[in-house]
């Protein structure tokens, strides 16, 4: 292995109310596959991005061969030889891959047109240089996800890249298509003499792809190791961390009745693939079940599900005893079941509206909020407003601000003053303080405790292990739409909670 | 502090007073550049608009069907469904009161009227429905269907007004005149100004409640504000998005309707000069809001006006009316901008009262 080829330097990232990367030092040595490991969260990709100058950091230095860069912009990167494959693909569907390949820097004709004859002759020689064959008149959209990310890393070669990094490139894979990208990536450096930064958190593939490991965990770099002297129980030890930040809550005892069943629950995602494959469980009144997992395998589905978001497409979930199965969104209300999505500002918020039109949503149909003729009760959802921003300590100007202009986490506080509001017995909730500060997570943990202990029964979908082991009665695992474990709090430690949820053990439930 | 959101309307204003004003200069750059004078060719304007109780009628004369029409997009764009196809709705809408008035000839007016309002807006409605279905049943692009239905409409009437219900004087592209019952009071003599204003005031006084006031208009706003949330919180997208829909073609219908009945008395094949698509640039320059959709038609109906005064008395061209609006258009698409320029002043006041 040789010199070093990429070093970081103290870089910190900062983002407003956010510290994405805190004083990160990393070297990255030529003809290394180098593995960046870490929950969701934790920082990887920002880094990358910084590498890749999508990002400024705030503080801290780039040596790139050596030599101090201010990489202002990709161009800067990719003239130093640096090439990223996104995780989401940025192909042009309805073009070839030819044409996809050298699109940004196509071969032209005449000093105007552009050469296609030129175009496919560069791919089928790229193609036939790497070992990466593509076909360079199918088009894009044809194509399976393996074919098209073959094509972005075609596409990085192009443009003279010595350095690939790779984004979460197994995420959209098969696991067929996850070999045989390794067995390029392989190739790519032991023949080629490139450099590969792989971005993951499925410890497997790193142990089996890469030469060194770095580990990463909220915004710190934790640690740097070759990668023989690593295990999974190591790596999973170095991502969740020991340390318990907060101080833990007393159990409650009073478990009542079940009041959510899910049976045999099977789901597709967007591209009408098993996202969510048999899942069962059940939560009874006064009880938090935790759902651990790296984010991607299967929970925004499965929470879809439970609220009427998404189809099932086979199973049943019983809410109270009764079957769900074909409900809608306002169905699932109307049983009882409120919601706190994962993603707040997509899903949770009109961010445009005033923080007075998104605390009323799921009012505006009732009396006395609605009076004869349809028409609003402007006193009374005013009255309501302004209760739930005091009780909620919203920290608005007013409530005819909008949204968009909160922070993060009183964005945060108003999805949780509206859904903890109507009395919900069931309450399905997912990644409920991702990006916010100390202040406010305690805040909306007290919240999310007072309402267990309230006797209301709460799904707890967590992408932070803390947060899981903090609040959860029951744990269990869930890897790629299964679940691969469940158990008691406190019968179980961080470490084996990170291996269920990383793919060891696949068996079924506990 | 509490004025938040009034100083974010309040931005909103600034930029289009500034829009406007801006506009009306480069107007009156172009007036000089032809060797006018701007003054007197904006005092032209004016007047011909304003000047007299008969300029005064016509003015808005011309502000009933951009009123209509302008509502009709507010109600659908800020509710998530993009009706471009206004000026098909409001050829059927204006064949369907006229067919009612050329039908049923002996319906006193206080039944022909209403009766002829309200099989046109039927005839809207439905038009617009069935893109509206094809959207929420089978993800269908409105903006694409409604535009093409723009075609089938105006070609499908004229062919009705040209073979199965021609007048019988003559192939003129034109129906047989209404029954007389069902003509609108003209109010000011001279003027084409007719009591459809009446029920113009009182159907925008419906919008705005229904929009302003109501938990329905709510429900329309959030889905057109966040149709993820919208959903989210329990509220039926599609059948909220389809109900839109229907008002917004019932609107362009209506629209028709006073064509017929107000204006021509008979439905001709040409009768709509794009009037919807004038209504659709009012509601997109005042983003979708009621009031704002009321007096910029009022605004638009003034301009339209006292142009062709404008060119009677001073020679330059009405099309320098187009120009200014074209303009007004361009610079509200760069409203950021202006709201930049307003944020940049006053935080500089803000500093100098922190020292």
């Amino acid at each position: 292995m040789g010199e070093s080829i990429i070093k970081l330097v103290g870089i910190t990232k900062v983002f407003p109310g956010v510290v994405a990367n805190d004083n990160v030092n990393l070297e990255i040595r030529e003809g290394e596959i180098h593995a960046i490991v870490g929950e969701n969260g934790a920082g990887k990709s920002t880094l990358m991005k910084i590498i890749y100058g999508l990002y400024q950091p705030t503080d801290g230095q780039i040596y790139i061969r050596g030599r101090l860069t201010n990489v202002t912009n990709p161009q800067v990167a990719i003239k130093n030889g640096i090439g990223m494959v996104h995780q989401h693909f940025m192909l042009v569907p309805s073009f070839t891959a030819a044409e996809n390949l050298v699109l940004g820097s196509e071969p032209q004709k005449n000093g105007l047109f552009m050469d296609f004859d030129k175009a496919v002759k560069i791919t089928k020689e790229l193609s036939e240089k790497y070992g990466l064959y593509v076909d360079p008149y199918q088009k894009v959209e044809d194509l399976s996800v393996g074919i098209q990310q073959r094509i972005e890393i075609l596409k990085v070669l192009y443009r003279g890249a010595d350095i690939l990094i790779l984004d979460e490139p197994t995420a959209v894979l098969t696991p067929q298509e996850s070999q045989e990208l390794f067995a390029i990536m392989r190739r790519l450096v032991e023949d080629m003499g490139k450099t590969i930064i792989i971005i993951t958190h499925k410890l497997q593939e790193v142990l089996e792809v890469s030469h060194r490991v770095s580990v990463m965990r909220r915004g710190k770099l934790v640690g740097t190791m070759d990668t023989r002297d690593a295990t999974e129980q190591i790596l999973a030890e170095m991502m969740v961390g020991k340390e318990v930040v907060f101080e833990k809550f007393h159990a409650n005892q009073n478990i009542g009745e079940k009041l959510l069943e899910v049976r045999d629950l099977v789901v597709r995602d967007n591209r009408g693939f098993i996202a969510v494959d048999g899942v069962s469980f059940s939560i009874a009144a006064g009880e938090i079940l935790g759902v651990a997992g790296v984010e991607g395998n299967g929970q925004t589905e499965l929470v879809e599900a439970l609220t009427g978001l998404r189809k099932l497409e086979e199973g049943s979930i019983f809410v109270k005893g009764r079957d769900m199965a074909k409900g809608s969104p306002s169905d699932f209300r109307r049983m009882g079941i409120a919601h706190i999505p994962e993603d707040r500002l997509k899903t949770g918020l009109a961010p445009e509206a005033s923080v007075n039109e998104n605390l009323m949503m799921g009012y505006q149909h009732k009396k006395p909020y609605e009076g004869l003729g349809m028409k609003l009760n402007k006193k009374a959802i005013s009255q309501k407003t302004a209760q739930l921003i005091r009780q909620f300590d919203i920290r608005t100007p007013s409530g005819q601000t909008r949204v968009k202009s909160l922070s993060g986490g009183n964005m945060q506080k108003l999805v949780v003053a509206r859904e903890f509001s109507f009395d919900s017995p069931i309450l399905i909730i997912a990644q409920p303080t991702r990006g916010l500060d100390v202040g406010a997570i305690e805040f909306i943990h007290r919240l999310i405790i007072d309402m267990r202990d309230a006797g209301r029964a709460i799904l707890l979908v967590s992408a932070d292990l803390d947060e899981i082991f903090r609040l959860s009665d029951r744990i269990v695992t869930i890897y790629e739409g299964k679940l691969t474990g469940e158990f008691r709090t406190a019968d179980v430690t961080k470490q084996e909670i990170g291996l269920y949820m990383t793919g060891k053990n696949l068996s079924t439930a506990g | 502090m509490k004025k938040l959101k009034l100083s974010q309307d309040l931005e909103y204003i600034f930029s289009l007073a500034l829009s406007v004003i801006l506009a009306l200069i480069i107007g009156a750059i172009i007036i000089l550049a032809n060797g006018k004078s701007p003054f007197t060719a904006y005092a032209a304007l004016i007047n011909g608009a304003l000047g007299s109780p008969y300029k005064i009628a016509t003015t808005f004369a011309k502000t009933v069907p951009l009123i209509l029409t302008g509502l009709a997009t507010a109600v659908a764009f800020s509710s998530g469904i993009f009706n471009i196809g206004g000026e098909g709705q409001l050829y059927l809408g204006a064949f369907a009161a006229a067919y009612v008035g050329f039908t049923f000839t002996n319906l006193p007016g206080i039944a022909g009227i209403p009766l002829a309002l309200i099989f046109a807006a039927l005839a809207g409605g439905f038009y617009a429905l069935v893109p509206a279905l094809l959207k929420v049943k089978y993800g269908i692009d409105e903006v694409i269907t409604t535009i093409m239905f723009n075609s089938i409409a105006t070609l499908f009437t004229s062919y009705l007004a040209n073979y199965p219900f021609a007048s019988s004087v003559g192939k003129m592209g034109a129906t047989e005149m209404i029954a007389p019952a069902y003509k609108l009071l003209r109010l000011v003599a001279r003027s084409k100004l007719h009591t459809g204003i009446f029920y113009t005031a009182l159907i925008a006084l419906f919008i705005y409640y229904l929009m302003e006031k109501t938990s329905a208009g709510y429900d329309f706003k959030m889905i057109g504000s966040n149709p993820i949330f919208a959903r989210y919180g329990g509220i039926n997208a599609e059948r909220n998005m389809v109900i839109a829909m229907i008002i917004s073609g019932a609107l362009c219908g209506i629209a028709g309707a006073f064509e017929v009945l107000g204006n021509h008395y008979r439905f001709l094949q040409a009768i709509s000069p794009g009037y919807a698509f004038d209504g659709m640039l009012v509601s997109l320059i005042v983003k979708n809001n009621v009031l704002g959709v009321i007096l910029m038609s009022i605004f638009f109906g003034m301009l339209k006006t006292g142009s062709i005064a404008m060119e009677y008395e001073t020679a330059i061209p009405s099309e320098l009316v187009l120009v200014i609006q074209s303009i007004i258009i361009l610079f509200i698409a760069g409203e950021k901008g202006f709201a930049n320029i307003l944020r940049r002043i006053y935080a500089k006041e803000g500093a100098g009262q922190d020292v």
